[in-house]
């Protein structure tokens, strides 16, 4: 997998449980089955610790992805983007070096990341 | 929905080697036999989600979980420690019966939470079950939350 593919996975998912810590019912939930989430600041502290491994360009890409969606890659399940749900150009669902290779969906600008099945 | 239909033997692990919480969040994620990158970058997620909070329950249970890209259903893997592993819990008790679960971040965002529902309604009544200390293959393991679950 792209190194920094594999960052910008990890950024999105510790944004998924900032989001999630962040959001009064989530975290209402996850409280009641006896589950804290206390300790944000630590969280924050990774997320800034992973940014900062981020090559500029894709920096500057990042940021802008967060900032509209909040989220920065998407899934690709079935050919389709899963950030915008737009069918993804074959050539490229198909390459072989998907994951190798930083691909960002035409039409949102969302980096994608093929799921393993 | 039970537990017992989520549940894959080749996904439960009863004689975990792990002695740190790091190695064994490493040991339950290679249950779920993902790729070696998308293992690392899951080691690292549920490694943030206890910065953020233990997420061990007390009486030797803990239920680490995360949403995750890189999965692409909800995944449920058990281990259980003979010794037993120091995790931060509340009670300050060694964990001995751990539940991974991890779901994809697209989806049904109501299964997530109800599978860890499912999965803490399920894990305290084990805590106090003796017969989990005799459980010897992953399928008698299936068949005793089975029983739990009558």
């Amino acid at each position: 997998m792209n190194p920094q593919l594999q960052i910008l996975i990890a950024l999105q998912d510790i944004l998924s449980l900032i989001r999630e810590a962040k959001d009064p019912s989530q975290k209402r939930a996850l409280g009641r089955m006896g589950f804290k989430m206390t300790n944000l600041e630590a969280l924050e502290q990774t997320r800034e610790n992973l940014e900062d491994q981020l090559s500029p360009a894709i920096r500057s890409q990042y940021a802008r992805a967060k900032k509209r969606y909040g989220r920065i890659v998407a899934p690709v399940i079935n050919g389709i983007c899963y950030g915008c749900f737009v069918k993804i150009p074959s050539a490229i669902d198909t390459a072989e070096d998907r994951n190798q290779t930083l691909y960002r969906c035409e039409n949102c600008g969302m980096f994608l990341f093929w799921v393993e099945k | 929905m039970k537990l017992s239909e989520i549940l894959a033997p080749r996904r439960i692990a009863l004689d975990l080697k792990a002695k740190t919480k790091d190695e064994v969040l490493e040991e339950l994620v290679r249950l779920l036999r993902l790729s070696s990158p998308a293992r690392k970058t899951l080691v690292k997620t549920l490694l943030a989600r206890e910065e953020l909070g233990s997420t061990g329950v007390g009486n030797g249970v803990a239920i680490p979980h995360c949403r995750s890209l890189v999965v692409s259903k909800v995944l449920v893997a058990v281990g259980r420690s003979k010794r037993g592993i120091s995790f931060k819990s509340p009670d300050g008790k060694r964990v001995f019966l751990f539940f991974l679960i991890v779901a994809p971040p697209v989806g049904d965002p109501g299964e997530y939470l109800v599978v860890l529902g499912t999965v803490a309604q399920a894990a305290k009544i084990l805590a106090k079950d003796r017969r989990i200390k005799k459980v010897k293959t992953p399928r008698e393991f299936i068949k005793l939350i089975k029983e739990i679950e009558k």
